[in-house]
């Protein structure tokens, strides 16, 4: 029933998707970017696929001028996905954006704690999270009225209220901020596509109440494991943890608990995916690299590549399905997966340490 | 060569020779310290350039392992990280010491570095994701700076070092070839003059001596003729008393005390 009236409102953003992602790299591309010798082969490789955003590159570009290329040619396709969408499916974007906007914030507050110039700051904004009253940071000069008269403003102002005040953000770890915003953003997103009267009980529903509870998933894992060794008390940390998914709610007490890496693992027993990843880097027998890409696990595979991989999987999932905005959702994961991988190779080239340039995640 | 490095000014005196060869000695015992010195600091320095090179071959091999774990944190928490890591950085977690070091009367400066336990400011950053990453490069570019520090007070070492090795070696050559022949020759020509002196002194005695003798032989002569004209008028007349024979032998006596005594005062 649901896919009767989709295609008026969402059919043509889906369908140009669709044609997005078949523009992304395949397993064979990919085996060609492993064998180039410099950035340059590396440029030409990606031609057809990212042309006229790389053509103004100079010749043997730096690695991250090209990452900001590629991240270039994202945010226009996106921009003009997002142009074209309407009603609910526009919001859905809406909310991809949040994420980004929450970095952008937290890279103001971080300038104007320190009072730096933060004109200088909205250069480096990454341009997804952009919105109207972005600049508008920038006039605050001190935090309490950054809080009180420009953040409230703003499309996150419902992620500061009730959790952060402006004493908090005076003093807690910027990370701290973070990550409560980005806990909040993440269960709203959630309540937002499980509520919505044109999401609930369609294929959007599925897929990205999926991907997102293993979005929150990892993060409570990341941030168990990131935490250990540093000043974040066990109480505070249980705070950042979003109140769902499927650790919620046994696994995340058990992992507020954890004061290692085998903690860790017996908190997250219990789910069979998680289970088989500590399992994979044999993190569970209680040794090793935590999450190394350097040191650890054989076949150099770490949790965060697990995670990667796992994500991608997903998002390669959702499209199977049809008349669903989560493509555009799924596209993008796959698009900044593609963005780091081929940084990742142009990383190895560049330097010259080609043994580990297999470690990247390729799902086509 | 004499010519080259000349001569010191100074008269040609006994007093004067004797300061030259105390000069000379000192010359000798500087020369050899001196010597010595250069040789340790040679000893230490071709050490210093030896761990040099292996300090920036280290270092090459260290620096390359580090850019390769900030490729490696880019990838996992897939962003520039840069910015938050500057502005949460507010105390030094790794510091360098200075110290002194002395090699044969030579202060080296030595740095050393130590980690601050307990400074850890951006501890938290990536909690979200690429927190480990983070940490994990952290500690290779702490290994990273500790070579760089090292290699930093070796080339320290090595540049001082080699402008004392520099300056050591120009008092060692100044000494062998400057002051040690000038010094000889001064004692050469000091010497050569006294024995010039001590020549025309011999000379001159050897001249008073045979004018001397020839002028005791003209006496002995005439104290002859006397004696004979005597024993003549003797013969003639002997009733005549001996006593001018008396004095004049007398007086013979005295003039050969006289000689002995001009003998004395001239040497």
């Amino acid at each position: 029933m649901e896919g009767l009236f989709f295609n008026v409102n969402g059919g043509y953003v889906e369908g140009i998707v669709r044609g997005y992602r078949n523009s992304l790299l395949s397993g064979q591309n990919y085996s060609n970017l492993t064998q180039c010798e410099t950035i340059d082969d590396v440029k030409l490789q990606l031609a057809p696929s990212y042309g006229d955003f790389l053509a103004s590159l100079s010749p043997n570009p730096s690695t991250s001028d090209l990452a900001s290329r590629m991240t270039d040619k994202l945010v226009s396709e996106f921009k003009y996905l997002i142009a074209q969408a309407t009603g609910s499916s526009a919001k859905f974007l809406e909310y991809m954006t949040y994420g980004y906007m929450i970095d952008n914030i937290a890279l103001l507050i971080t300038g104007t704690l320190h009072e730096r110039d933060t004109r200088e700051l909205l250069e480096r904004c990454h341009p997804l999270g952009w919105f109207e009253t972005l600049p508008v940071l920038c006039v605050a000069t001190n935090i309490e009225e950054l809080y009180n008269s420009v953040l409230i403003e703003t499309p996150l102002a419902a992620y500061f209220k009730g959790s952060l005040s402006h004493q908090d953000l005076d003093e807690l770890n910027i990370e701290i901020v973070r990550n409560t915003l980005y806990k909040n953003y993440l269960e709203d997103f959630y309540n937002f596509i499980n509520t919505h009267p044109d999401f609930s009980g369609t294929p959007t529903q599925d897929v990205m109440a999926e991907i997102l509870q293993f979005e929150a998933d990892r993060r409570s894992i990341n941030i168990t494991l990131n935490s250990f060794g540093t000043e974040l008390s066990k109480l505070e940390r249980r705070k950042l943890y979003p109140e769902f998914g499927k650790l919620y709610p046994e696994g995340s007490l058990m992992l507020s608990r954890a004061e290692d890496v085998e903690g860790v693992a017996l908190a997250v027993s219990a789910v069979a995916d998680y289970k088989a990843f500590f399992d994979a880097v044999g993190l569970s027998q209680g040794g090793g690299g935590l999450g190394g890409m350097g040191g650890g696990p054989a076949d150099g595979k770490s949790l965060e590549d697990l995670f990667y991989q796992k994500e991608m999987d997903l998002s390669k999932l959702v499209f199977t399905r049809q008349f669903t905005p989560a493509v555009v959702y799924a596209w993008m994961k796959l698009k900044e997966q593609e963005i780091r991988n081929v940084t990742w190779i142009s990383e190895c080239i560049a330097q010259n340490q080609k043994e580990r340039i297999g470690n990247f995640i390729s799902v086509f | 060569m004499s010519g080259a490095v000349g001569r010191e000014a100074v008269f040609p005196t006994r007093q004067s020779l004797g300061l030259m060869k105390n000069k000379l000695k000192g010359a000798e015992i500087g020369h050899s310290l001196l010597k010595r010195k250069s040789e340790a600091l040679t000893k230490r320095f071709r050490d210093i350039t030896r761990r040099i090179d292996e300090a920036k071959q280290k270092m090459g091999r260290v620096m390359q392992i580090a850019a390769f774990s900030l490729a490696e944190v880019s990838y996992a928490v897939g962003g520039d990280i840069g910015y938050q890591i500057q502005e949460s950085a507010k105390q030094a977690r790794f510091r360098v010491r200075a110290k002194q070091e002395n090699v044969s009367g030579v202060l080296l400066p030595t740095f050393e570095s130590y980690t601050q336990e307990g400074v850890n400011d951006f501890g938290l950053t990536g909690l979200g994701k690429g927190g480990q990453q983070i940490q994990r490069c952290r500690e290779t570019y702490a290994r990273a700076v500790e070579t760089l520090v090292e290699l930093a007070s070796l080339q320290t070492a090595f540049l001082i070092l080699d402008e004392v090795i520099k300056v050591v070696n120009r008092r060692v050559n100044a000494i062998e070839h400057v002051i040690i022949p000038r010094t000889e020759n001064t004692i050469k020509y000091i010497n050569s003059e006294l024995d010039e002196l001590d020549r025309e002194e011999f000379y001159r005695l050897k001249k008073v001596s045979g004018k001397k003798q020839r002028d005791v032989a003209a006496a002995d002569a005439e104290i002859l003729a006397a004696r004979q004209k005597k024993a003549e008028e003797q013969a003639a007349n002997p009733k005549v008393p001996d006593a001018t024979a008396i004095f004049v032998q007398e007086e013979e006596a005295t003039d050969v005390l006289g000689e002995q005594e001009d003998n004395d005062v001239i040497f």
